[in-house]
């Protein structure tokens, strides 16, 4: 008995022992979303930063979908990672729940300030405070088939042009696709004709004459001009633009790696639109940023490594290896990136192009824009009954949001 | 023991247990409540102290501030200190080793981040026009010291936070005697002494006893609950008297120095005497008198929540009591300790149960009742409490349709609309699956069919084949362009369908995935039961002269039916709620006319954060379903044809 006692406490005292060792390492622990050359690269990064700072830094892949959910549900609660990356377009409904993102305002020193190319540090600011550092974007621009396109088109009445030309809805031939329902792809119009989801104060401002102008240009482009096909989607966009049965697409970075090796493709700045008065079209930028978690042990620790992820060193592998558009400004000077077509194009497309709002209430937008979207295309409503209607609906639903104490 | 003994015994321990149950219940929620209201008021009188403090230094350069923020300090023993954050400077501090003014050092970041986070609830309150982010942060990590935070305000503007520190140890301005034990005692005894006195009939269901031993129950558990609600409502009254005494004195400080005027009339409200909103509580005015009628709403309006809680134990004690009187208690508890192993061996399945299936179930009954949403969800639940609103707005809206001159628009976002949708969705999909299933199951069990097993795997597949990739091929299939069954249409000459425009077609690729996905079950147990009837009976009915009509109709769908009805029952829950056939298919289009409950539902919780609402949402599905198993039992008395 006295043996078994004896065993018991060794064996009780050891396994404390190692909890306490544990908890002391240094550790970091980063959740990410990343499959192939992104994962690879990110984790060639933690390595990097291991043999600098002494820091392990574990790396954990969340499947895309649940990704999201999983941290709404664990970061609240005191569990999960110190370090999370995700795109902005979460950021608001995370801050207003609360106890999920650690505002590093306090933390940022301005040389870091100062790193990132223009709008970047904006999409990871919530109502003044700054929530998370940039990492890289995505945006959508121009991208064309060759063989088909000698010279991109500079402007809408260029691109209307060019794709009547080529287009012969007969054997299924078009000029452009895009998938022009989607709300998303729409805001790149939208944005050229100035038209916004919400004011700078947060007010719903979707049903506006910019809007309703914007609509009516894809409308024309659609049915007046018949150079687009219709029902729209991201596979159909991606089969016909590698069956080469449409010349250009306007696609973000995602698209690159779908287009067959067969079709020799290049990549040019969005069209200006004429008819907003010679205004380029402006798409949304989607940035993932690094976030320190609300309930990381370690914060400090946290903001240096994501102030890593964020460095030009950092963003060179990132860009080079992950083939990410990192924010770091400086990474473009090298020749490595300038000299690749598509980092160079869609850092070109920068320049005209703005980050998509992180509100919380840009969620409800997406449904009733989209149902929208389609009525018009499908002619069962005008744009502006359409655009009244889904505006009507989103502000409702914001109304039960904002309901006062 | 002959009944009535038995009857005498139930009385007295059903009116012991549940007078003493609602005692303990009773008796933990005032204590839980006035606990609350000792918190409040520790709070209360800090929030008051640190709003006087801000107001008195909102316009004065920042030596003065400082100035001022030691004296107050001084003149207070319950101020521990206080300090002034603007943006990441210390503007100014009580405490000696601070040196303020200074920068604000790395481990206060969370001073910084409060005052942000502080700012950030101002703008929104401002707007958005309603008041819904607290401006005020107190907390009592250590007890006894309470931290309150407010907005400090410098010339009109924002400038940073006020934080005070303060001490309320030793402060209780509730003069009262600690509970006592002796009238619950009592009362608990008088309950007894009455169960005993008490004959109750063993055969009337209802007699005046019982009714009796009831309005006794109510009138002991009532009688305390009043009386220990009158302590409470002294209570409230004394923590007002408390306040309004504190101002004056606190007022009477800031005058003397001349760093505030009191104002000496009650038709202004108090500003320092305020909500975790800054908004002022108005139960005591400017003058430090308190109006009388404001008092009476508050304190209806504080005990309204509670109220219910009160009615609810005492519900809970009479269902007990009616557990006892009625004999199911005595019935249980011969159960128990007749079947004692057997209910040992499945408690750690009961105990999984209740936390995986009953605790969220009853959660989100309740969260039905709450107007939670993502903006809201950190609330205290009985801030959230709404009561049947949500049900009313789900039930109660009529909006179906409206007439215009091109004729009826229907309002495809209204509960009556996706409802019957689900219905028609649900009885065509459960008809498909069961008429295409027995169809194939007969054409199956032919006698001497050749590759029967082949077969038979082939007819599965579908089933086999995870259903949201099914869905996925027959999203593509469905394309107006490029998919296949337009393809086809365009061979044949005729014209292609827009699938997903119209609402009628757009219901009708749903129905064909799910038409697709569903038979082969149907298919599977029917094939089951139709192997299973015995041969001799349909060759007994062939030398009776019987044509294959009726021995289809007298021999094959009787006996077909004890396994036909539970498979259709569970067929037909399983379609109600079909989330992931409408979700990936036809995504409820157009403009959500397609829409089923659950995929509403789903909408409601995660597009437009209204959790509560959705879970009304659910609720409602839950008790649709409930009643129709509750029917479709009891028509068909699945249950007793075993």
């Amino acid at each position: 008995m006295k043996r078994l006692l004896q065993i018991l406490f060794t064996v009780g005292s050891l396994f404390i022992a190692g909890i306490f060792t544990v908890a002391q390492a240094a550790e970091l622990i980063v959740w990410h979303a990343y499959r192939g050359a992104e994962k690879t690269a990110i984790e060639k990064l933690a390595k990097l930063y291991e043999t600098k700072k002494g820091v392990t830094v574990t790396t954990l892949a969340i499947p895309y979908d649940a990704y999201a959910d999983k941290i709404s549900a664990s970061v609240p609660r005191g569990k999960g990672p110190d370090v999370f990356i995700y795109a902005q377009d979460r950021l608001g409904g995370w801050i207003e729940s609360g106890k999920t993102v650690e505002p590093i305002d306090f933390f940022m020193d301005d040389a870091t300030r100062a790193q990132f190319l223009p709008g970047m540090l904006d999409a990871m600011t919530y109502k003044g405070t700054v929530y998370g550092l940039p990492l890289n974007y995505k945006s959508i621009t121009l991208i064309y088939n060759k063989a088909l396109v000698k010279t991109p088109p500079k402007t809408s009445a260029e691109l209307v042009k060019l794709a009547r030309s080529l287009t012969n809805a007969d054997s299924g031939r078009y000029g452009l696709a895009y998938w022009y329902t989607n709300f998303y792809f729409h805001a790149a119009l939208m944005n050229a004709f100035g038209g916004k989801v919400f004011d700078k104060d947060g007010k719903l401002v979707l049903n506006s004459k910019e809007t309703v102008a914007s609509i009516k240009q894809m409308m024309k482009w659609y049915k007046q001009d018949g150079i687009m096909p219709t029902e729209p989607s991201e596979t159909l966009v991606s089969s016909m633009f590698n069956e080469g049965k449409v010349a250009m697409v306007f696609n973000g970075p995602w698209f690159i790696g779908e287009i067959s090796p067969s079709i020799d493709f290049g990549l040019a700045v969005l069209p200006v639109i004429d008819e907003a008065g010679k205004k380029p079209m402006r798409p949304w930028l989607t940035i993932e940023g690094a976030y320190v978690s609300a309930s990381s042990k370690q914060k400090d620790m946290a903001y240096d490594f994501a102030k890593f992820l964020a460095s030009e060193e950092a963003g060179l592998v990132l860009a080079l290896e992950g083939r990410q558009l990192h924010t770091n400004a400086a990474i473009y000077k090298d020749k490595r990136v300038s000299d690749d077509v598509v980092l160079k194009a869609f850092h070109d497309q920068l320049s005209s192009a703005e980050p998509m709002p992180n509100r919380a209430e840009m969620t409800m937008m997406w449904s009733p824009a989209t149902t929208a979207m389609n009525k018009v295309v499908k002619g069962n409503a005008t744009p502006e009954a359409a655009l009244k209607e889904a505006a009507g609906a989103i502000q409702d639903g914001i109304n039960a949001l904002h309901k006062g104490r | 023991m002959n009944v009535a003994e038995h009857l005498k015994r139930s009385a007295v321990l059903g009116l012991g247990v549940s007078i003493l149950l609602t005692l303990v219940l009773s008796t933990w929620m005032f204590r839980a409540e006035e606990g609350e209201l000792r918190l409040q008021q520790r709070q209360r009188l800090a929030v008051m102290h640190a709003n006087a403090l801000a107001l008195s230094v909102a316009d004065t350069d920042v030596g003065e501030t400082g100035r001022r923020v030691s004296d107050i300090q001084k003149l207070n023993p319950q101020i521990e200190s206080v300090i002034i954050v603007g943006g990441m400077q210390l503007v100014a501090s009580t405490r000696a080793e601070d040196a303020a003014p200074r920068r604000l050092e790395r481990e206060e970041k969370a001073l910084f981040d409060l005052s942000n986070q502080i700012r950030s609830a101002r703008e929104t309150n401002q707007g958005e026009e309603v008041v819904r982010k607290k401006i005020i942060q107190v907390d009592e990590k250590v007890a006894g010291h309470v931290v309150v935070t407010v907005p400090y305000i410098a010339h009109g503007e924002f400038a940073g936070i006020l934080q005070m520190k303060f001490n309320t140890t030793g402060e209780d301005v509730f003069g009262l005697t600690p509970d006592s034990y002796t009238l619950p005692l009592l009362l608990l005894v008088a309950a007894l002494i009455a169960g005993t006195l008490l004959r109750m009939s063993a055969d009337k269901r209802i007699d005046l006893v019982k009714l009796f031993v009831i309005g006794i129950f109510l009138a002991i558990a009532m009688l305390y609950q009043n009386q220990r609600m009158e302590r409470y409502e002294q209570m409230v009254v004394q923590a007002n008297q408390a306040v309004a005494e504190k101002y004056l004195a606190t007022a009477e400080q800031y005058d003397r120095l001349g760093y505030l005027a009191l104002a000496i009339d009650n038709s202004s409200a108090n500003l320092w005497d305020t909500d975790h909103y800054q908004r002022p509580l108005g139960l005591i005015a400017a003058d430090g008198s308190i109006p009388a009628e404001t008092q009476a709403a508050h304190f209806e309006k504080r005990t309204r929540f509670f109220n219910r809680i009160l009615w609810a134990i005492n519900l809970l004690g009479v269902a007990v009591l009616l557990m006892f009187i009625y004999g199911f208690a005595a019935r249980t508890y011969a159960a128990l300790k007749e079947h004692a192993y057997a209910y040992a061996y499945v408690t750690p399945a009961m105990i999984g149960m209740l936390v995986l299936v009953f605790f969220p179930f009853i959660y989100g009954i309740t969260l039905a009742f709450t107007d939670t949403t993502l903006f809201n969800e950190f609330l205290p639940f009985q801030d959230r409490w709404i009561g049947w609103d949500n049900f009313k707005a789900i039930l109660g809206d009529f909006n179906l349709y409206q007439n215009t001159p091109d004729g009826i628009i229907w309002n495809y976002q209204n509960f009556y609309w996706t409802l019957l949708v689900t219905v028609v969705w649900t009885i065509t999909n459960v008809t498909i699956g069961v008429t295409v299933g027995f169809l194939l199951a007969m054409a199956l069990n032919t006698e001497g069919l050749r590759g029967k097993a082949i077969y038979r795997v082939i007819l599965i597949l579908p089933w086999a084949i995870p259903n949201y990739i099914t869905a996925l091929v027959w999203r593509g299939m469905f394309h107006p362009q490029f998919g296949v069954i337009n393809q086809m249409l365009q061979m044949f000459g005729m014209e292609p369908v827009a699938w997903f425009d119209g609402v009628a077609s757009s219901f009708l690729t749903g129905l064909a995935t799910n038409g697709w996905l569903s038979f082969p079950f149907m298919m599977v147990v029917i094939l089951g039961a139709l192997q299973s009837i015995p041969r001799d009976m349909y060759e007994a009915a062939e030398v009776e002269g019987a044509n294959p009509w009726q021995r289809l109709r007298y021999i094959t769908l009787p006996l077909l039916k004890p396994t036909l009805i539970p498979a259709i029952v569970l067929s037909v829950v399983w379609t109600f709620n079909m989330f992931n056939i409408i979700f990936l298919v036809s995504g409820g289009q157009p403009a959500g006319a397609n829409e089923i409950l659950i995929t509403k539902a789903y909408k409601i919780a995660f597009e437009n954060y209204q959790y509560a609402y959705a879970a009304a949402y659910s609720t409602v599905i839950f008790i649709i379903l409930l009643v129709y198993g509750f029917f479709q039992t009891r028509i068909t008395k699945a249950t007793e044809s075993y």
